[in-house]
């Protein structure tokens, strides 16, 4: 019966900005495509921290592929970038407008499901052209095999189809790289957790309070003591009308910590450095959480397999250079390249050639060294070691290590190393350039902040609350309910907290025989789909249903 | 002859040719075309204008015309203003029994076809060719089909509906197919002029007296049949019943013995509608396939439109477009309800589709508000019931345990959280509350159901996803709702923020549900439960004195 399933020449999955672009690119070349998207609607899956940038070095750009996209699916353009070291009140501020516009062309806030439901509709006009379309509310739950061999993808709501090439753009979750064991869930250390809330802003008040034009914007960045010593920082960046501040922090740290993620956010909301902005009003409109790979150690080297080719979140290509997080940008670029290399080969009737010829392409075009710098193969295997990093933290602690961080202020060097984007990508992944340092440079250099921040961000149930959602059947599964085995999900999970019976994970004690026993229960009800409880917990973890679960309406 | 067409190019011959009207000097210009240059298309023209000049002057009776002296073109001429197919059908005989030519024939046959067209009031006549003939290399799986039961020339009216019940009762379904059914025949009658009806079919045990019932809901008629035998659903005697209602007396395929209907004055239904239930399929399936018509499953809309229709196994007029009148549009959800595809049943030429046949999804549409004034006609119908029909006997049934319904209570006790500590013992202080009022119920929190919460085997039964208040289990609206240990997420209070008193215990005095509760009390509800039970046994429960904390209205 097989023969009788449909077949189209290219299958996407997923129609965020990587599975857009490979999408329209495999259209323009002619090629009969599908793209399958979970959501309701292209957007309402995802999160992002919120900038896009177009690389002047990159093959492929949004807007190229897409004009118009910056008058019609973006929000303000990054032209101001700022990075503020905080030590209590003291905040030292560091503009990074350079290292921000270093190759590139432009960079503007987005809102994920404005963006994507916009592409969304690019995409299904031309796709439409060339036989195929888009389709939304599919769940692509898997791989259709023959003999071994990738020839498809089975969905939950429809019958398996069949392709010459299968581009895997389902994000930072992907089922489909994990099917073809190219990816997995393992490492805290490979990824990051970002939660973001998008709060409202009166009309006009992104233009007064933070002293922009109508087509201008900026981005804050914050780092410091103001995270419990978590690895990670803070970020605010101007929409239109709304502003999206969030913190990101490194998984594993996350979990050393037992850090609850909303509480760091809250954190950062209620910091009075903030209240310049805020100024004391407080409506937030979303909260939403994602996971982000650490392209340094998880974009896979090779992201293809058979017919398979993965593009974007779901192959690891989301680059931390310092404090500046690329990821869309570079989906684009891989999508599109994908596309092309799957053209080419086709056009050779060669299309098992697909996958090595977009490999070289990532090469060759530039975009592979961004994701994996050599140099910091190098710097971490001294940096990352706990004897040197515990050194470098306790020198840059030290007076020693202040005096020089004012020396270093007053020759100009401290602006112009962090504007380096080659020391930003280098940077090893200690506490050092994360809390100690900013820390440091704030205590010996900062300004005391002396406005009061009286906002009061929602607690966790009220934006659990606010979310939408359409409850499926539970798609984690608990594996192993133990509090040793799954426990950390409890913190990490951005939706769930100690002493907090309304969230996904709860750690109740349970009396049996006798005995007491610690274990860990889950209702994926309030889940937002980050992923984070496959890696820190022991889960067999799946997405919901096409069109279940969470539906952002901001992203 | 005036012009020697050798003398001339052809294109000066055409525009004189035409003033030659004297069919002999014609014949003359052929024959020194011919023993001259013998150009084909000069005698082509030559011929043309022959054989306009005689269909004008040759006034023939086709009656004895002598076709052995008439040229094709002549025939053409004289068959156009014929109008009596016997004169030529003979013509037709006389041919073949003559010259026999093929040309002649089927100039006669095209008039005869066009003859029998207009008498059928369609334009055309259809050649309707078996298709394993038409196509020999194809397989024809239906061609030993037995049983063609459609009519020829049948007349169809009214819409009829399948009421299904379930132990006695109209199931939820049936009259939304009922108010449907209504809507759709008065802008059926609207639009076309009629009168047609909406007869609702009941078939059961003691179904008649749900007759009343399926009028209230928009039938113009009832027609029933019950008989204890008929007490559960089977597929012989149900479809059997139901096609012999159907068919009225004197139909080729029914009952030799059934009487018509004094009431009516057509075949069989135009239109029929069942319930896409497990049943109603059933039933759907066997009685559109007795009455040889189609059937769409499972739609989710109808509509009565006219169609454009231009296949031409329809039409039987290839390339022509013809629009079909008062077509029942059959919407179903395909691909798991991606896309939807609208089902017409459709006559073709030669064989009848009726009655057209659809079952509909539960829920499509709305229950119509019952007018108890509605009059309408109740029909017992008359028929006997063979015993071979009930060959197959059901032994034994067994009714689905309907799920708990906590909706309809006086009160409803609600355990959150709160009972962690202890989770056995708080259900057990849950019931003992239920039990003090006459109509209540135990609700429970999302959180306590997806907990890891061990229960003891006696209260165990009461933690399932039935008992589950709030968004994605019942919303629930007592006179009192007891909320224990909840903290009331936004999830959980959709689910009973209608109740009119809602009473709050948690130990949280910030929680939530403090927010929307007419009354707090605050403490644990493993010592209040009990003091609530205890008050309520002694008949001395005073809420007023009870409540501690603070109330929103």
């Amino acid at each position: 019966m097989t023969d009788d399933y449909e077949h189209y020449e290219a299958v996407v999955v997923g129609a965020g900005p990587g599975g857009a672009a490979a999408a329209a690119t495999l259209a323009q070349n002619g090629v009969e495509t599908l793209v399958l998207e979970r959501g309701v609607e292209s957007g309402s899956k995802n999160v992002s921290g919120g900038l896009i940038y177009a690389e002047e070095s990159a093959p492929y750009t949004i807007d190229g592929l897409f004009p118009n996209f910056r008058t019609e699916a973006s929000e303000r353009p990054v032209t101001e970038y700022y990075l503020h070291n905080v030590a209590g009140r003291k905040v030292k501020t560091i503009d990074l407008t350079d290292l921000h516009e270093h190759d590139t062309m432009w960079s503007d806030a987005v809102l994920r499901r404005h963006m994507d439901s916009w592409l969304e509709d690019r995409v299904h006009e031309v796709t439409r052209e060339t036989g195929g379309g888009l389709l939304t509310g599919v769940r692509v739950d898997g791989l259709l095999r023959e003999a071994g061999e990738i020839v498809g993808v089975t969905c939950e709501e429809l019958d398996p189809i069949k392709a010459d090439a299968i581009i895997a753009a389902d994000g930072v979750n992907s089922e489909l790289a994990r099917d073809a064991g190219l990816m997995d869930w393992e490492d805290p250390e490979e990824w990051f957790q970002g939660v973001k809330a998008i709060v409202d802003m009166p009309e006009g008040a992104v233009a007064e309070r933070f002293g922009v034009a109508d087509d201008e914007g900026v981005a804050h960045l914050f780092s410091g003591d103001l995270f419990e010593g978590v690895r990670g920082g803070g970020f605010l960046y101007t929409n239109d009308d709304s502003l999206s501040i969030g913190t990101v922090f490194h998984l594993d740290s996350l979990v050393a910590e037992e850090a609850e993620p909303h509480e760091l956010l809250d954190a950062l909301l209620t910091h009075p450095l903030l209240d310049q902005w805020l100024q004391g009003e407080y409506e937030e409109l979303e909260y939403g959480a994602k996971l982000v790979p650490d392209s340094k150690k998880a974009a896979h080297p090779s992201p293809h397999r058979g017919r398979l080719m993965l593009v974007g979140d779901a192959a690891g290509q989301m680059q931390a250079q310092g404090p500046i997080i690329k990821g869309m940008n570079h989906a684009v670029s891989a999508g599109a390249l994908a596309a092309e290399a799957f053209s080419e080969a086709q056009t050779r009737d060669r299309p098992a050639e697909a996958g090595q010829r977009y490999e070289t392409k990532l090469r060759d075009e530039g975009v592979m060294k961004k994701l994996r710098p050599t140099p910091y193969k190098i710097a971490s295997a001294v940096g990352e070691n706990d004897a040197v990093a515990s050194m470098t933290d306790s020198l840059v602690d030290s007076s020693l290590g202040k005096l020089g961080i004012k020396a270093a202020d007053r020759l100009g060097l401290l602006g112009r190393s962090f504007n380096s984007p080659f020391v930003m990508s280098v940077m090893p992944d200690t506490r050092t350039p994360y809390v100690t340092a900013p820390t440091a440079i704030a205590e010996a250099l900062g300004t005391p902040v002396r406005a009061e921040n009286d906002v009061e961000p929602p607690d966790l149930a009220d934006r659990i609350g606010d979310l939408t959602y359409d409850v499926g059947d539970p798609h984690i599964e608990l594996q192993d309910n133990s509090y040793e085995a799954s426990g950390a999900a409890v913190a990490a999970c951005p939706v769930s907290a100690k002493d907090f019976g309304g969230g996904c994970y709860r750690d109740e004690t349970v009396k049996t025989n006798g005995h007491e026993e610690h274990l860990v229960s889950l209702d994926t009800q309030p889940c937002v789909e980050c992923g984070t409880c496959a890696i820190v917990a022991d889960t067999e973890w799946e997405h919901p249903a096409g069109g279940k679960g969470v539906e952002f309406k901001q992203g | 002859m005036e012009i020697d067409p050798t003398e001339h190019e052809i294109a000066d011959l055409g525009p004189k040719i035409k003033d030659v009207d004297d069919a002999d000097e014609l014949r003359e210009m052929l024959a020194a075309e011919e023993d001259g240059e013998d150009r084909v298309p000069v005698k082509t023209l030559i011929e043309d204008r022959l054989e306009t000049v005689e269909g004008e002057d040759e006034e023939v009776d086709p009656g004895d015309a002598d076709l052995d002296d008439m040229t094709v073109a002549d025939v053409a001429n004289m068959v156009r203003d014929v109008e009596d197919i016997a004169v030529l059908e003979d013509l037709l005989e006389r041919e073949k029994a003559g010259q026999d030519r093929k040309t002649a024939k089927s100039q006669i046959e095209g008039r005869i076809d066009t003859l029998r067209d207009s008498d059928d009031d369609e334009d055309e006549e259809v050649v309707i060719e078996d298709p394993e003939e038409k196509y020999p290399d194809l397989d024809h799986p239906t061609a030993d089909k037995k049983h063609v039961r459609a009519l020829e020339d049948g007349d169809y009216r009214d819409m009829w509906v399948y009421c299904e019940t379930q132990q006695g009762q109209l199931i939820d379904v049936s009259r939304e197919m009922l108010g449907k059914a209504r809507e759709l025949m008065d802008g059926y009658n609207d639009e076309y002029g009629e009168s047609e009806s909406v007869i609702a079919v009941l078939i059961g045990d003691g179904v008649g007296e749900l007759a009343e019932e399926c009028i209230a809901y928009g039938a113009d008629r009832v027609i029933y049949l019950e008989d204890e035998r008929l007490d559960r659903f089977r597929h012989t005697p149900y479809t059997r019943i139901f096609c012999d209602m159907a068919r009225n007396g004197g139909h080729p395929f029914g009952r030799e013995d059934r009487a018509e209907d004094d009431w009516r004055d057509y075949d069989e239904p135009r239109y029929t509608v069942f319930p896409a239930t497990n049943n109603g399929r059933d039933l759907s399936a066997l009685a559109q396939a007795e009455f040889d018509s189609g059937l769409a499953s499972d739609c989710s809309d109808l509509f009565i439109e006219p169609a454009d229709i231009s296949n031409p196994a329809k039409t039987g007029k290839p390339g022509e477009t013809v629009e079909f009148q008062r077509v029942l549009h059959m919407k179903r959800p395909d691909f798991s309800g991606f896309e939807y595809s609208t089902i017409l049943c459709l006559d073709k030429p030669g064989r009848e589709f009726h009655p057209q046949g659809a079952s509909v999804i539960p829920g499509s549409f709305d229950v119509p508000d019952p007018d108890p004034e509605r009059e309408g006609e109740v029909i017992e119908h008359e028929m006997p019931l063979d015993d071979d029909w009930f060959k197959v006997e059901v032994t034994d049934y067994d009714q689905l345990e309907g799920g708990v319904d906590l909706t309809g209570n006086e009160v409803v006790v609600a355990l959150g959280r709160g009972i962690g500590s202890d989770p056995t013992e708080g259900i057990e202080l849950g019931l003992d509350l239920v039990d003090q009022f006459e109509e209540a119920d135990l609700g429970l929190s999302r959180g306590v159901i997806t907990a890891s919460y061990q229960f003891a085997g006696h209260v165990e039964q009461y933690v399932t996803e039935e008992r589950q208040i709030g968004e994605s289990g019942q919303e629930v609206e007592p006179a009192v709702y007891i909320a224990a240990g909840i903290s009331g997420a936004v999830q959980h209070k959709v689910g009973m923020d209608e109740s009119d008193t809602i009473i709050a215990i948690n130990t949280d005095a910030d929680a939530d549900i403090v927010d929307f509760s007419d009354y707090f009390i605050q403490g644990d509800l493993f010592e209040i439960l009990p003091e609530l039970t205890d008050s309520l046994e002694n008949g001395e429960l005073d809420i007023q004195a009870l409540a501690g904390g603070a109330s929103d209205d």
